[in-house]
Order: structure tokens, then sequence, then C-alpha cells
């Protein structure tokens, strides 16, 4: 792919430097060991989440991360399984893995430095803590508030997807760390989003070190894309596929291509922190947000600006609007017209025209401007009493006295329809 | 089966109208099909009201047509009558007395279906397809209900053309339900809207949706003392919200549960989740029932929040359900809610199935709503 793979290294857990097989199991332990609120017992997301849930739910404030071993306590520190650990740790994390295992190799051929090494290994990490907390310090206002963003946003992901969207992005430009851009991006991604993303909001975001949290937060997404469009689908609904793997792809791209202009090393630590941060809780949110696209993909893909309904997406279509009569036409034609479907499709090409938006608004009540005829009802074209009638059609054509609906002077018709 | 007119495709539509001895997942539980069900998808379910004897079902689908059946003891079905609409029926209601059903339609219009002379009269107009219809009973008036796209919820004394009352809503309805005094609306945006309908209707709360997701169905639950003191909300998540209007402790009272999913505790595998297409309570029991575009039907119990029983799966998702007056019948309709929108082709086998709890036998003081006999003998 042409990029570097930076997550080598096996899931660990930055609090206590236990090992773990699977990222999964990595942010199941974080959860249960570190971000547990010991009140209440509920698992929060994040360190400053569980921060956040003691000061408003319990009205206490916490200090230290559970659980955490000496100079991993910070609680301030937005990590989640494996994003938002502090560039420095990482690499700190790396040169003690390699220098286990060349350890190993040393024992094997019997060397004695190894219990030295461990020792200065141990010390190296937390003498590294001191200056890296300073830096990160700086960025603290930014962060917590990215916090928030992020907080809410995880849980509440799918939905601010759709309501949340244009308010974060008329913030992104004057946030220069480059966070929230990121967030919009992951959300859309996930969620199928319409492609007007914000694209001039991208490129203040980037060192490599966020993007391939992007990226691999957007593979899984792809691939449950792919395959709902593998799907026989409609043809709208595959353009609209096809949009959204576009938009995958090219936001993936961009900022692939833009940040070589903006590194700036002092940055680069805490951005890569807060976005990569920002990026995780959707992507291992991912497995519910990529199938709901499969379900939902009718109202979200299809009409992405608009919250329809099955039934309306359903009501919109042609072939259910044939009888509806429009204004100017009469029930009788209306209902007659159908059962010659094959011609040519006057009527309902015609009908498809203005296609049945909900909230059309045609002032129909002009049909009851004729008061009732004195019977106890007004008749919409009454029914004859069953058994009569074989066809499905009820016959309306027999021309009933004054039928109610559309005979009115056509009080709207753009035009006549015949 | 002429009773029901011969357009095409219509007798030939149904793999089962005389119920199928196959082993397939169109009727896993072996329940009685109900014969000559409509040619399109059912949008809708009512059995008659206990003011009637016997139990009558009416079914709206998206063939534009309402059907009645008699539902004999034996779990035997006699199709009755058919009315039409020009628009596909989204909702159907039964009057109090049960001589009277109410069809809602795209067509923007809602009819009165007298069941005696088989005469329908309009009784509504919207300028938007109405969506939920509804009949309210009140000591000092009666009238219907109807929530339309338009935005509207519009109160119809069925002898006039002009609507008693209209409610500006924030949002197009999508569902509805009522059990007097209270009725409640949930729009598009997630909106929910509560109504008190004591003297005549008007606002009494809007409530922020309990669920992040479109909201597809609800159903009021009733309290010990029969008094409605709560609703059911569904949505196109797979999610079910359970929410009290006034609860001693809201925190602990209203709570969530997630439904019709596939994959229930494997976590390694995404989960796909279905919508909700329909929330029924057990007018006895007071549990609930929940059908999903999953193709299944699951039982819950909401005060032990527990699940019940959750069916096999059918090959098409279940689109509608509704329990008889005295429960001992629950209908659910089978039929293609366009949740995928990859079908191929128009045509949907689409049966009624009728499942029969055998109260005489297995119902207990501990028993709500469980363990769905089959009438397999038929």
């Amino acid at each position: 792919m042409g990029r570097k793979k930076k997550k080598q290294l096996k899931p660990w857990c930055w609090y206590c430097n236990r090992d773990f097989d699977d990222e999964k199991i990595l942010i199941q332990h974080q959860k249960a060991k570190h971000f547990k609120c010991h009140i209440c017992h509920k698992k929060l997301y994040t360190g400053p989440g569980l921060a956040i849930h003691c000061m408003q739910v319990h009205k206490e404030t916490i200090d230290a991360v559970p659980n955490a071993i000496p100079g991993r306590t910070d609680i301030e520190l937005e990590i989640y399984g494996m994003e938002g650990i502090p560039e420095k740790d990482i690499q700190d994390r790396r040169r003690v893995l390699e220098q286990k295992s060349q350890e190993s190799q040393k024992k094997k051929q019997d060397q004695d430095d190894s219990d030295e090494d461990d020792d200065d290994d141990e010390a190296g990490p937390s003498s590294f803590q001191q200056p890296a907390s300073q830096p990160q310090a700086a960025y603290m206002p930014p962060m917590t508030q990215a916090g928030m963003h992020p907080g809410p946003q995880a849980q509440g992901m799918p939905r601010a997807g759709y309501a949340g969207m244009p308010p974060m992005l008329t913030g992104i430009p004057p946030m220069i760390p480059g966070m929230p851009p990121v967030m919009p991006l992951i959300i859309f991604l996930f969620l199928g989003m319409p492609p007007h993303v914000a694209r001039p909001g991208m490129p203040p975001m980037a060192p490599a070190a966020p993007i391939t949290a992007p990226r691999m937060a957007s593979r899984p997404a792809v691939p449950a894309t792919q395959s709902a469009a593998s799907k026989p689908l409609f043809p709208s609904a595959v353009q609209a596929q096809q949009t959204v793997l576009g938009l995958s792809s090219t936001t993936s791209d961009s900022p692939k291509v833009t940040f070589p202009a903006y590194t700036q090393p002092s940055s680069t630590p805490s951005v890569a922190a807060s976005s990569s941060t920002v990026a995780k809780p959707p992507a291992t949110v991912t497995s519910k947000p990529a199938i709901l696209t499969t379900l939902i993909a009718a109202i979200v893909l299809l009409h992405p600006d608009e919250d329809i309904s099955l039934e309306e997406r359903r009501a919109q279509l042609p072939r259910y609007q044939r009888l509806i009569p429009r204004p100017g036409q009469t029930a009788a034609a209306a209902a007659s017209a159908p059962p010659s479907g094959a011609v040519g499709g006057m009527i309902p090409s015609q009908q498809v025209i203005p296609p049945q938006q909900p909230g059309m608004r045609h002032p129909i009540h002009g049909q009851y401007g004729g008061p009732p005829q004195g019977m106890p009802g007004y008749m919409g074209g009454g029914m004859p009493p069953y058994g009569q009638s074989a066809p499905m059609v009820p016959p309306y054509q027999s021309g009933p006295p004054g039928p109610p609906m559309g005979i009115r002077p056509p009080v709207m018709s753009p035009g006549s329809r015949y | 089966m002429s009773l029901f007119g011969t357009n095409t495709g219509f007798g030939s539509g149904g793999t089962g109208v005389f119920g199928t001895t196959t082993t397939d997942s169109h009727n896993p539980m072996k329940d009685v099909e109900v014969t000559s069900p409509p040619d399109d998808s059912i949008s809708c379910l009512a059995f008659s009201p206990p003011t009637m004897p016997g139990n009558f079902l009416i079914g709206g689908s998206w063939a534009n047509d309402v059907r009645c059946w008699e539902v004999q003891d034996n779990g035997q079905t006699v199709p009755k009558a058919q009315q039409m609409h020009t628009g596909p029926v989204l909702d159907v209601c039964w009057s109090d007395d049960g001589s009277k059903v109410f069809t809602a339609s795209c067509d923007k219009t809602a009819k009165m279906w007298d069941l005696n002379s088989n005469q329908t009269i309009q009784i509504a107009q919207h300028e938007g397809p109405i969506r939920t219809i509804h009949w309210i009973k009140a000591p000092n008036y009666s009238c219907v209900m109807t929530g339309s796209w338009d935005k509207t919820l519009k109160f119809w004394d069925t002898r006039s053309p002009n609507p008693m009352m209209s409610l500006q809503m924030p949002e197009r309805c999508f569902c509805a339900d009522v059990v007097y005094p209270m009725a409640v609306v949930a729009t598009a945006e997630r909106g929910l809207i509560v109504y008190q309908l004591e003297n005549q209707p008007s606002e009494f709360r809007r409530i922020e949706s309990p669920l992040k997701h479109q909201h597809r169905c609800v159903a009021i639950f009733k309290d010990k003392q029969s008094k409605p003191t709560g609703f059911a909300l569904g949505s196109i998540e797979g999610r079910v919200a359970i929410h009290y209007i006034n609860p001693p402790n809201p925190a602990k009272d209203n709570f969530t549960f997630k439904c019709h999913r596939s994959n229930g505790t494997n976590t390694a595998t995404p989960q796909d989740i279905y919508a909700v297409n329909a929330i029924s309570f057990h007018p006895v029991h007071g549990t609930l029932a929940t059908v999903g575009s999953d193709g299944r039907f699951s039982f819950w119990d909401k005060d032990a929040r527990t699940k019940l029983k959750t069916s096999e799966q059918l090959d098409q998702p279940i689109t509608a359900c509704c329990f008889n007056n005295n429960g001992n019948i629950f209908a659910y309709a089978s039929s293609y809610d366009w949740s995928k929108m990859s079908r191929v082709n128009d045509d949907c086998y689409v049966h009624y199935y009728i499942q029969q709890q055998n109260t005489s036998i297995l119902l207990s003081i501990n028993y709500r709503g469980r363990g769905l006999c089959r009438t397999t003998s038929f």
C-alpha cells in the first residue's frame, strides 16, 4: 500500500503494560479495569470519560486511572485500546520488545546483559513521562474539548452522524490542531454520509500517525459497504453505494496527499493522540454502523439528507402512485388507466413527474367544497354492495353523480394532464 | 376463492393458500395460514374488539385493498369481504362496537367501512398519505384520529367533511397508538409527542426520544388498573424503548432493549441489525410481541425485563402483528417491507399466520404469554 504500518506491536495496555492478543480483548480489559466507575461500576470508554462521569453523576473527582501502574495514571489522556498512546511510549514499547527479543536471542547465546537491560527499560518509559506530559499539558484544553466530542460522539455516534454534522463542520476551520476534521470524516465513512464533507477542512490534519488510524478504520467499513453493494440493489442505491465507496477512498487519499505540508513535530504527538483517539471509538463500533448501513441503506444512502421511512420510500415508487388521483384528474380516469398497463406509460409517467413528496401541498380540500347533499355522509364514490363487481378495480367509471374527487376546476394543476 | 376477485397472479401467488406441508422457512412455526392473503405486502392487521362475538381480522395491504376474514375457533379462516382504496392502505382500525372499520391510505383519504352493509364512505382527507388511523371513544365524544405525512394530526367526526380539530406536528407522522385517554405519536426526526384525550385532544408533552434512530412503531401499554401508563417504541435499529409517562424513578424504570439482531452473543462477527416493524401488547398478560425485518417475532416481558420466546426465522420480514381481543390468537404477517432494497421482482408471497395460544393447558400464574403452542392439527 505504500505506507508503513505503524502498528506492528501486539496490542498492549498503556495503563498496566499487559499484553493482549487482540485489540478487542484489550479494550474489554481497559473498560473493566481502568475505565470502570468505582461507585456505580459503569464502564466508560476512556479515562476522561470516566472522569466526566464521576463528576457529573456522582459529583466526585477522580485524579488517577484505577489499576494503573505508577507513571501511567494520567486521567486526562484519551486512550482507547491502542489509540491515543503517546508516540514516545509506543517507541519505548517497541524498543522494549526489540530488546526483549534480542535478549531472548542473547539468552540463547548465553549472554548475561539481559538483567541490566531490563532495569534500564523499566526506568526508561517512566523517565519519559515527565517531559512528555508537559507538552501534552499544553494541549489539555483543546483535548478535553475534543474529549467531550468523542465521548458523546462515540456513544451517540450514528445519531451525531445525521444531525451533529453541520455544527461540527463549522467548527473545523478555526481548530488548527486538526482534531475535529477527523471526526466527521470517520463518521461519514461508516454511515455513508453524503460526500459533501468539508474537504477544505481536512488538510490541517497532517501527520502520518493519524492517517493509518483512519485508514485502518476505513477498511472494515469499506468491505462492509462493498459486500452490501454486491447484493443486487436498485440502480439508484448502487450509485449511492458507489458514491460512498468513492467517498471513503478519496477521504483516505487526501490526507495522504496533503500531510507533508503540515508536519509539525511539536504538534505531532498530541495530534496523533487526539485524532487517532477520535478515530478509534468509531472504528470499534464499526461492526454496528457498518452493518447498519446495509439495513438503512435505503434510507441513508438514497436520501441522505432526509429522514425518510421505509413506507415513504416505497410509496414514492410509480407503481404505487398510479391510482392516486392528481388534481385535475378524476379518480375514475386514474383508476381506469392502470389495467391497460401497456399504454405507453402515459399515465404513470405523468404521475411520476411531481413525485409524491411527503410534504406536498395539494389543497384537495377543495373537493369538499360541496356541502353534503342531504345524505348522512358524503359518498366518496360509493362502492357497490359487495358481490357485484368481479374486477379488483372499483367501477368508478360508471360515473357516479358528482364524484367529489378531482372534478373540481383544477385549482392548482400546473398544466392539463390530458 | 373468487370472493376477492380475479386479478392476475392471485391464485397463483400463494404457495400455501391451503397450507403447506413442506418444511420451509416460509412457515417455520407451522402456524395456520390465512386463506386468500393479499397480493402485496401487508401493512397492518387488526382484530375485532371484544364487543363483537367471534374473531374477525382486518388486513390492509400495499395492493390498495383491505380484506376481512373470520377466524373460527378451530383456526379455519374464511374470507369475508374486501374493499379498495386508490392507494396502498397503511393503517386500519376498528370502531369500539365492532361495526365499522376505518382504513387509511396513501391516497390521502381515510374511509369508514360499514361491515353490515359492506359500504365505504370517505371520512377524512389530508394533504399527504395518511399513515395512522385510530378510533377514539371518549365519554363526551368519539372521533377518528388520523396522522399523516403532511405533519398534521386530524380528528374527524365521521359525519362531517371537515375535521373537528387539526393539530400541527413538528414532522411527518410515522406511527401512533391510542388507548384512551392517552395517545402517542412518533414522528420523523425522532419526534415523540404524547396527547391527552380527555374533553378534547390536546398535546400533553413532547418527549425526547429514548432511541437514537428513526422511529418505526409504537404501542401503549397499561398498568394493572388498565390505565395507559407508558409506551413501547421501536426503531429501525433493532431496539425497543419502554418508556413510562410519569414513572417514580425515570432512570430506573425506563429502559431500552435490543432485539431483532443476528449473532446475539457472538461478538466476533458483526451483528446484523434489523428494524422493528410492529409492536403489540397482549391484552391480558401485558407481555409484548415485536416483529422485525429479520423475519422473526419475539415475546417479551417488560416487567421482568426478559425475553420469553423468539420464533424461528421466516424467509421474509414480518411486517405487522396483532393479538386478538382475548389474547388467544397472535396474528403476524410475513411480507416484504422494503428494508433491503434488493428485491429483484415485485411479486411477494404473502401469508398470514395465526398462532393460537392454548390457554387452557399452558396458562399458569407464571405463564406470561409464553410458549405458543402450535395448532399442528391443521
